[in-house]
């Protein structure tokens, strides 16, 4: 294994282990597919939830693996792609390790949106205040890197600071609206506690585009986004042009993340320490650490939405719940167990 | 002297005082309110009481009160049973909505006190100079409150373990409604009866079960309701629907996934809300709509049967509901 030295990190995995890291994340993110599919709340044979897939008739299983895992276990892996890879480039545009997309104020404005639509307009079907929750993410990003950008230009601890305080501000007004509506309050119990339980996939649909676009955006602005780790100057001498990259990072992961909120709710907790993990295996390379938080987080996202359906039978605990235990703790055995690594 | 604009507005001791002053003159103006204006009300009101016993002990209250107000629960049972209360806390709109014309125009005439019981506006309740405080709420709440609301008006308090029919009956026994009351039990008590004559014999060899969607409840999950409507059919008519063990928390709490509405193909009926018109209310309509619940036996077979539920704690909105599963009843195919 070769050994480079990089900002911040002991080790740097060598060529080979990254491919091979990167097959084994893919395998385990297939194992969980399939398991998302054949564990539920309901106890359903493997051989009818095969016939579901594969000879589908019009049994109640069937209809159960077809209308409930599957758009489940497709929601699952959206989400979680998107919230991965938005946690990434938040990390890596701000270059601070505990960045997470909601430090830009995505899951505030997002949020504020949907309590608007809930509780003003009376939406309260998900595929209502999907836009709003979407439209929410993006007003709020763009009005952040508004704030965030002095005569100097956008710098990365003005827009968080920017981020941290719109993000109050409307956290504030978010919960004086439900205080005054407790209907409100209680049709957003679930998406606020952040789940990708009872999403149909026509919520999915409209906001994939969006989300391939912005991995594509991803890919593009990584190499950039390698050099300005070095610094500014050094990014600068190297060629990259720090507005525009900084401003295709934040459409990027503004999509990503406001598209993942607009279906999940505020699920905590996986764009902060999926690109951690990726990072401790890759080293500080934002194309991999891009293609490992995009096979990683989906896995940590169906792990535990599976554990949460299996814990409270016949309940389920909604996913953002369990992400939080499960995510904390294994994040800081992580971080005693090996040095932080940088950026 | 004027304040600076941008200023901060910082309380001198002397304000401080007068603010202090203030607020004890204002105090004091709101408790005499409360007792009421003319010396020689006591003695009359003495002359014209009688005790009532609640949840808060014996309560003197006024024989024939004029001026009530209602917190928490109390108020649909209230205005169920003819009660005009002067002052309610409010309602949610759709239960607003489930009410006859006539209670809603009541309620629509009482002042609104707070949005829920817990934030019950003090001033405004002893601006309405009630002579009777009925509140159901649960008891933490009320030892906040109590004293409070013991210095506008008698208050009688019931909590929330009351069942709906000793409720209904304590709340026509402090409001002096006995008289509606007992024509609305006595026709209550008959409709059971016909039920229980009239479906005598699917009673004991039927499986039933009543599943409900609330408007606050998560996507993609519904509740096997053994509480509110189907409880009345359950304990009072004798049909077999699912109950919770004894001491657990009950089935409607927990919130299931879509995909176990398979699992209600081991009942033989099953029941659901409907609006006034027999439509699915809005929130239970995603339910219907989805394949696992057409593909069950009892839809399939004319066994899904939808029923309305007006309340669930006075005898008129029950009556409505019994009006409502008699004729739902009446509708299962022969053989079962």
């Amino acid at each position: 294994m070769t050994l480079k030295e990089g900002p911040g990190t002991a080790t740097v995995p060598g060529p080979r282990r990254r491919p091979l890291g990167l097959i084994v994340a893919l395998l385990v993110l297939a194992v969980l597919l399939l398991l998302s599919v054949l564990i539920g709340s309901t106890r359903i044979p493997p051989s009818v939830v095969w016939d579901a897939l594969f000879h589908s008739s019009a049994g109640i299983d069937q209809f159960a693996i077809r209308d409930y895992r599957m758009p489940r276990t497709i929601v699952g892996l959206v989400v979680g792609v998107a919230l991965g890879l938005s946690g990434a480039l938040i990390q890596a545009l701000t270059r601070n390790p505990l960045a997470d997309p909601g430090i830009l104020g995505v899951h505030a404005g997002a949020s504020f949106a949907v309590t608007v639509a809930v509780g003003l307009l009376g939406v309260r079907d998900i595929r209502g205040y999907l836009w709003f929750a979407y439209a929410g993410a993006l007003i709020v990003t763009l009005m952040v890197l508004a704030l965030g950008s002095t005569r100097q230009g956008s710098s990365p601890v003005v827009m968080v600071l920017a981020g941290v305080s719109v993000a109050a501000v409307l956290g504030g007004a978010r919960e004086a609206l439900q205080l005054t509506d407790p209907d409100a309050f209680d049709a957003m119990r679930s998406w606020n506690a952040g789940s990708i339980a009872g999403r149909p996939l026509e919520v999915v649909w409209p906001v994939l585009p969006f989300l391939t676009a912005a991995v594509v955006l991803a890919f593009v602005v990584a190499g950039p986004l390698n050099a300005m780790a070095l610094g500014d100057e050094l990014a600068v001498a190297q060629g990259v042009r720090l507005a525009r990259t900084r401003a295709l990072a934040i459409i990027a992961l503004t999509l990503l993340a406001g598209g993942a909120t607009a279906i999940g709710g505020p699920i905590v907790f996986v764009g902060l320490m999926v690109p951690h993990v990726a990072r401790w295996i890759t080293g500080p390379h934002q194309r991999w650490i891009f293609a490992y938080s995009i096979l990683l987080a989906p896995s940590l996202v169906l792990a535990s939405d599976i554990l949460g359906r299996i814990v409270m039978r016949p309940g389920e605990i909604p996913v953002g719940v369990v992400t939080a235990f499960v995510g904390a703790p294994v994040l800081i055995a992580l971080v005693r167990r090996k040095k932080a690594s940088g950026l | 002297m004027k304040r600076k604009e941008n200023e901060p507005m910082v309380m001198t001791p002397p304000r401080r005082r007068r603010a202090a002053l203030t607020a004890a003159l204002l105090s004091t103006a709101l408790v005499l309110t409360a007792c009421g204006g003319d010396a020689d009300e006591p003695a009359e009101a003495a002359a014209t009481t009688r005790s009532v016993t609640a949840g808060n002990g014996t309560i003197e209250i006024p024989a024939a009160p004029q001026r009530v107000a209602t917190i928490g629960n109390t108020t649909l049972p209230f205005i169920d049973i003819g009660g005009k209360p002067v002052g309610v806390t409010a309602e949610s709109e759709s239960d607003v909505g489930l009410l006859p014309a006539d209670q809603q125009a009541t309620y629509a005439a009482a002042t609104i006190l707070a949005a829920s019981a817990d934030e019950v506006d003090m001033e405004k309740l002893a601006g309405l100079k009630p002579d009777l405080i009925l509140t159901q709420i649960p008891d933490a709440e009320f030892a906040l409150i109590e004293k409070q609301l013991a210095a506008i008006a008698p208050t009688v308090f019931f909590g929330l373990d009351t069942e709906w029919k000793a409720l209904a009956g304590g709340l026509a026994e402090a409001g002096n409604l006995t008289e509606r009351f007992s024509q609305q039990k006595a026709e209550f008590e008959g409709k059971v009866t016909k039920i229980q004559q009239t479906y005598g014999g699917i009673a004991g060899k039927t499986s039933f079960v009543d599943v409900t969607r609330w408007s606050s409840s998560d996507p993609g999950t519904f509740a096997i309701a053994d509480i509110g409507c189907s409880e009345i059919a359950r304990d009072d008519i004798g049909l077999d629907f699912p109950k919770a063990a004894a001491g657990a928390d009950p089935l409607a709490w927990t919130a299931l996934p879509f995909e176990q509405i398979g699992s209600l193909s081991t009942y033989d009926v099953i029941t659901y809300p409907v609006d006034a018109q027999g439509r699915p209310t809005a929130p239970f309509a995603p339910v219907v709509e989805t394949n696992t619940w057409k593909a069950l036996p009892a839809v399939n077979a004319g066994r899904a049967l939808g029923v309305f539920c007006p309340g669930n704690n006075s005898y008129g909105s029950v009556v409505r509901y019994l009006d409502s599963l008699d004729s739902a009843l009446a509708s299962l195919p022969a053989d079962k």
